[in-house]
């Protein structure tokens, strides 16, 4: 109890004395948790909306003729080999000149005179919902093309590639945004701790010599590392999420945002970055305190 | 050797220190002290007084000789043994070593904080040590504003605030006047009474002629014969000394 009671109270002395470069230390790790949580909100969203739009997400393999029960157990026994999905239906010339009527409407006499088998018939596949199912969709499709009998397979081929290598731009910058914020906060963190320990050799020699034990002299900066990366994450995320309610009022109502659910971290994202930034200028701060235990 | 026993706070035996290039700030040394014991190591200025004092606490380590306090020796103790052992010190340090910045009370404190006193021990003890060195009003004032001799007082009142077993003052009075001085020695005192030992280096006589103490006296890094003739600096001294004194 009294330890942790002096460990405080230096702490704080700590942070009065230096509080304009923990400032600066501070507005570099809210910088780098605003720039890594925005991209990563974005893939998040985009990931988000890809499981959307993979509702209603389907493979439509042309057959070059009506295939019978043996054959149709045949062509399921294949497609469940190659992948899951979640549902298989097969539909015949028949079905598919029912349903094109029915899409019709008013417009069915352009239909007469037509024979009724004069669409052909078809495999619908609807995979498994899932981002991953995207990036699978084109192997799939190829493979679907090589069963015997397959005329064309069809899916919203263009805007899933498309889709497909932005999510992937997407991670990349995600990553590329985690590492400078790994960088700059431990980087940051130790250059101020080290700062520190210049300004205050005078002082952590007295301790030493009245008899300061290791924790005692080391904890503070310790403590100093975690609340800079809790403050520092928790005013980044808050900046985001400002930015965010600003955003989502500034567009509210238009088509992107009803074609695409735009929601903030959930709030256990939100507890991991912060436990992670916390966790990660403590250790900053714990490692470049190591030079000071030596006598 | 009674080093382990805790009647002796304090061995030094064939101490020798040796500063860069060849300054023999002591040589051969050999000293022994009580527990409880109040001791006066006096000497002209660059006898070693402070190089001695130096040892005990470890701020500088020996060429050779075996120096012991509490029964460890400090040749062969431990990080945190060391920690430990200094906590149990009270050193007031010649040139101080206050922080300038630091209040007056936080430099006090400080010796508390790192035994990890309760914060209300600590104020009590602060308050009490500044009334008796009369720096009560002193009390929020950073030290670097002081004159030379209340940071001296400071620097008494920090190493005796901890209540050590062992308490080094290095020329203790240097920047005193005589009454204040008197109060200075009067905490001494009481200190010893309760059972610290204390070792005070100064060249003030007027500190120890009163009788009572011992005294030893440093001449080039040298330990003399003292004035009643006893510890002569050889290693069976300690013996003598102890049956001398009592
Ligand atoms: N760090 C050092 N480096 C080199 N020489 C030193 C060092 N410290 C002390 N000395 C030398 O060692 C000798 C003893 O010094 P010491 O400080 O122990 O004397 P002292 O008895 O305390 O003197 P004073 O009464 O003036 O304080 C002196 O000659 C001094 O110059
Ligand atoms: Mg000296």
């Amino acid at each position: 109890m009294n330890f942790l009671r002096a460990i405080i109270g230096q702490t704080l002395r700590n942070l009065r004395r230096t509080w304009s470069s923990q400032a600066l230390t501070l507005l570099t790790i809210t910088l780098s948790v605003l720039i890594f949580s925005f991209f990563f909100l974005i893939y998040i969203n985009m990931i988000n909306a890809g499981r959307h739009m993979g509702d209603n997400l389907r493979l439509i393999v042309y057959l070059d003729e009506e295939p019978g029960k043996p054959l149709q157990d045949e062509y399921r026994r294949k497609i469940l080999k190659f992948d899951r999905v979640e549902r298989i239906e097969f539909v015949s010339s028949r079905q598919a000149y029912e349903r094109f009527r029915k899409q019709l409407g008013h417009d069915q006499d352009v239909l007469e005179g037509m024979p009724r088998n004069f669409l052909p018939p078809s495999i619908e596949v609807y995979p498994i919902r899932s981002l991953a199912t995207l990036t699978r969709i084109k192997r799939f499709s190829d493979y679907l093309q090589t069963l015997p009998g397959v005329l064309k397979v069809q899916y919203g081929r263009e805007w899933i590639d498309r889709f497909y290598s932005f999510v992937k731009l997407m991670r990349v910058v995600v990553i590329l945004s985690g590492l400078l914020l790994l960088l700059t906060t431990t980087f940051m963190v130790a250059h101020t701790i080290r700062l520190t320990l210049c300004s205050r050799e005078r002082e952590l020699e007295l301790l030493r010599l009245l008899g300061a034990s290791n924790q005692y002299i080391r904890a503070p900066f310790f403590l100093e590392g975690a609340l800079q990366g809790l403050v520092g994450s928790i005013c980044g995320l808050a900046a985001l999420y400002v930015f965010f309610d600003w955003f989502r009022l500034r567009f509210a109502g238009t088509a992107v945002l009803n074609l695409f659910p735009f929601t903030f971290f959930p709030i256990p994202v939100v507890l991991t970055i912060i436990t992670a930034a916390t966790l990660l200028c403590a250790g900053g701060s714990f490692f470049s305190t190591r030079r000071i235990t030596r006598l | 050797m009674t080093a382990n026993s805790p009647r002796v706070m304090v061995e030094l035996i064939k101490v020798s220190k040796t500063y860069p290039p060849s300054v023999h700030a002591l040589q051969d040394v050999s000293l022994s002290v009580r527990s409880g014991e109040m001791l006066f190591l006096t000497g002209k200025s660059g006898a070693g007084k402070t190089t001695l004092l130096r040892l005990l606490c470890r701020s500088e380590v020996p060429d050779k000789g075996l120096v012991e306090v509490a029964g460890q020796d400090l040749e062969r103790i431990s990080g945190s043994g060391l920690q430990q052992l200094r906590r149990r010190i009270g050193m007031a340090y010649q040139d101080f070593r206050l922080l300038p910045r630091h209040t007056v009370a936080q430099n006090i404190a400080l010796a508390m904080e790192v035994a990890y006193r309760k914060p209300s021990f600590i104020r009590k003890r602060t308050r009490e040590l500044l009334e008796r060195l009369r720096l009560s009003d002193k009390y929020h004032t950073p030290a670097g504003e002081l004159s030379r001799g209340e940071q001296q007082r400071i620097a008494i009142a920090r190493a005796l605030a901890n209540r050590p077993d062992l308490v080094l003052a290095d020329e203790p009075t240097g920047n005193l006047d005589r009454e204040t001085s008197t109060l200075v020695m009067e905490l001494f005192r009481e200190h010893e009474e309760q059972g610290a030992t204390l070792i005070i280096a100064t060249h003030d006589r007027e500190l120890f002629d009163d009788g009572g103490h011992r005294v030893v006296e440093l001449r080039d890094g040298r330990l003399l014969a003292p004035e009643d003739g006893e510890d002569t600096g050889s290693g069976d001294a300690s013996l003598q000394s102890e049956e001398a004194d009592q």
